[in-house]
């Protein structure tokens, strides 16, 4: 389909896309050079968010054996083309929801846990970080006090939830909960 | 199993020796024989789409100049370690699994290279053997090449079992994705020789182990060795986190356990995959459509990539409490993990790797 191949050219040319990116583009099957041509112009993507995009699409369709195509007809991305709201914003949530189709267990996981840190319902002043894609099994627990009273009132709160920090833990290493 | 190769390339000063005079007569025939004075460009990468793949197919048969005895890549004081020394009497494999950590190591030299005086090694073993009087060391050669994937035309293994099985401080781990075990059988190791698997789900061999024996085949080879002196070890390394893995993976515990019983595995070594982002790259590029390549795997303190935390724990602690159900203990050990992940699936702190190392060459 010339035409269409003369549109990614020409949108490749102007976002400066490297060319091993422009060629994986124009190999891909007619449906999915279409489809994410269409993404592109509608989220108005920019170079990275192209480079992205077509990496995390790949991986997808490989993991899955489909086609990119059908990966972007699924409706939680199909939507985003068209929803109302900021055409940033949307670009964003596009490559956030490719993330989450590309590392599902990952994004459950991580959203497990953030449910368990939130059910503690700790104050400000404590902070339970997981680890950066939860690569290692280390829980970061930051405290933030002004003055000794207020920190002694932490470090106790942070005694009585041991029993939820442990569990928290339990599950980043590989617990049963996971 | 017969592996193709497109050309022996022997460098003049390993023309007499008995290495090659054994390819030439029984590769000749079928592969052309060249004769070079310096083998240093034979072995660089070649130009064309695959210089790694074609590497495979190009067996140079040289001398060693340099130590044939090392410390085993993967161990690092970052993480919990077998004590495992290698060999290297060959660089590259005539396999081809897409996640095979040499298409990075060996990028710059990806010949199939044999070294001709092998024989020397022998020395080094024994000056290792008097450095350190009454230990025990584990020694193996499937680290950068497969210990037995041309040896039916090689016959390296008879050379190394004749010269381990009269060392009882050494035990030779001989260590296959093969079922090359021709020559083993013909052998009395007289107890001083493991034979290892590295044993993967049948759905990681269809994808990513190119040219291997299937998974059944080398648990039958394992079971036939065992029948004829030897001791056998496994190594579920890499482990893949695809999805299903876990039914996968135990039940690939099951069919081993079938055939071989608890008792008689000398170990069980578990790694999951990990993969710099170097070699991604690499691998990404020579096996695109490879689904196993593409797990969830993120980076960690040393800069690989690996499944995250939660999910390969999960996956060993599965395989460990599968082995713990056959009755009988089977040692098992994490390759390249951290101490905090081996109590986590254990249940203990790692022993330091010389302890690990004299246990598993004492079996």
């Amino acid at each position: 389909m010339p035409h269409l191949d003369d549109e990614i050219r020409q949108l490749a040319a102007r976002r400066h896309l490297p060319d091993t990116h422009l060629d994986r583009w124009l190999s891909l099957d007619e449906p999915s050079r279409a489809a994410l041509m269409e993404a592109a112009g509608l989220l108005r993507l920019r170079t990275g968010q192209l480079v992205v995009a077509l990496d995390l699409l790949d991986e997808i369709a490989v993991r899955e054996s489909v086609s990119i195509a059908s990966v972007l007809a699924r409706p939680s991305l199909h939507r985003l083309l068209s929803a109302p709201g900021s055409v940033p914003e949307r670009a964003h949530a596009f490559l956030d929801e490719l993330r989450a189709m590309r590392f599902p267990r990952l994004r459950e996981t991580t959203a497990r846990l953030e449910a368990a840190i939130a059910a503690m319902r700790l104050p400000a002043g404590i902070a339970v970080l997981l680890p950066r894609d939860l690569a290692s099994d280390e829980l970061t627990i930051q405290l933030v006090a002004s003055d000794a009273g207020e920190l002694n009132r932490l470090i106790d709160l942070l005694v009585e939830k041991r029993a939820e920090l442990s569990r928290i833990l339990s599950m980043i290493g590989g617990g049963d909960e996971v | 199993m017969k592996f193709e190769l497109d050309t022996l390339v022997v460098e003049e000063a390993s023309r007499d020796s008995a290495l090659a005079a054994r390819l030439v007569a029984a590769l000749g025939s079928s592969v052309p024989v060249s004769y070079v004075a310096d083998a240093r460009e034979a072995v660089r990468p070649t130009p064309g789409p695959d210089p790694f793949g074609a590497g495979k197919r190009r067996m140079v048969v040289l001398k060693r100049h340099t130590p044939f005895l090392m410390a085993c890549p993967a161990g690092s004081a970052k993480f919990a370690c077998c004590g495992y020394l290698v060999l290297v009497l060959a660089s590259n494999c005539p396999m081809d699994c897409s996640y095979c950590f040499l298409q990075e190591h060996v990028a710059n030299n990806p010949a199939f290279q044999i070294y001709s005086n092998y024989a020397d090694s022998f020395e080094e073993l024994d000056r290792l053997s008097r450095s350190a009087p009454g230990r025990h060391f584990r020694v193996g050669t499937g680290e950068l090449a497969d210990s037995l994937a041309m040896d039916s035309v090689t016959g390296l293994s008879k050379d190394l079992i004749e010269f381990v099985r009269d060392r009882e401080h050494l035990t030779l781990e001989l260590k296959t994705k093969t079922d090359e075990i021709g020559n083993l059988l013909q052998t009395d190791p007289r107890g001083r020789v493991i034979v290892s698997w590295t044993l993967s789900p049948e759905a990681v061999w269809k994808s990513s182990e190119h040219r291997t024996a299937s998974p059944s085949a080398r648990i039958a080879a394992a079971r036939a060795v065992l029948d004829a002196g030897y001791r056998v070890g496994f190594h579920l390394d890499p482990i893949i986190a695809y999805e299903g893995a876990e039914k996968d993976y135990a039940h690939l515990i099951d069919e081993l356990l079938d055939v071989i019983t608890p008792g008689r595995i000398s170990f069980l070594s578990m790694g999951s995959l990990r993969m710099t982002p170097g070699l991604r790259s690499a691998a990404r590029r020579r096996f695109p459509h490879d689904p196993m390549l593409l797990g969830e795997e993120v980076p960690g303190h040393d800069g690989r990539l690996r499944a995250f935390s939660a999910l390969r724990v999960r996956l060993y602690r599965i395989i460990q409490q599968r082995l713990a159900r056959a009755g009988r203990p089977v040692p098992a050990y994490l390759c390249m993990e951290t101490s905090t992940v081996h109590e986590r699936v254990f249940g203990v702190a790692p022993a330091n790797p010389a302890t690990i190392g004299e246990r598993l060459a004492l079996g």
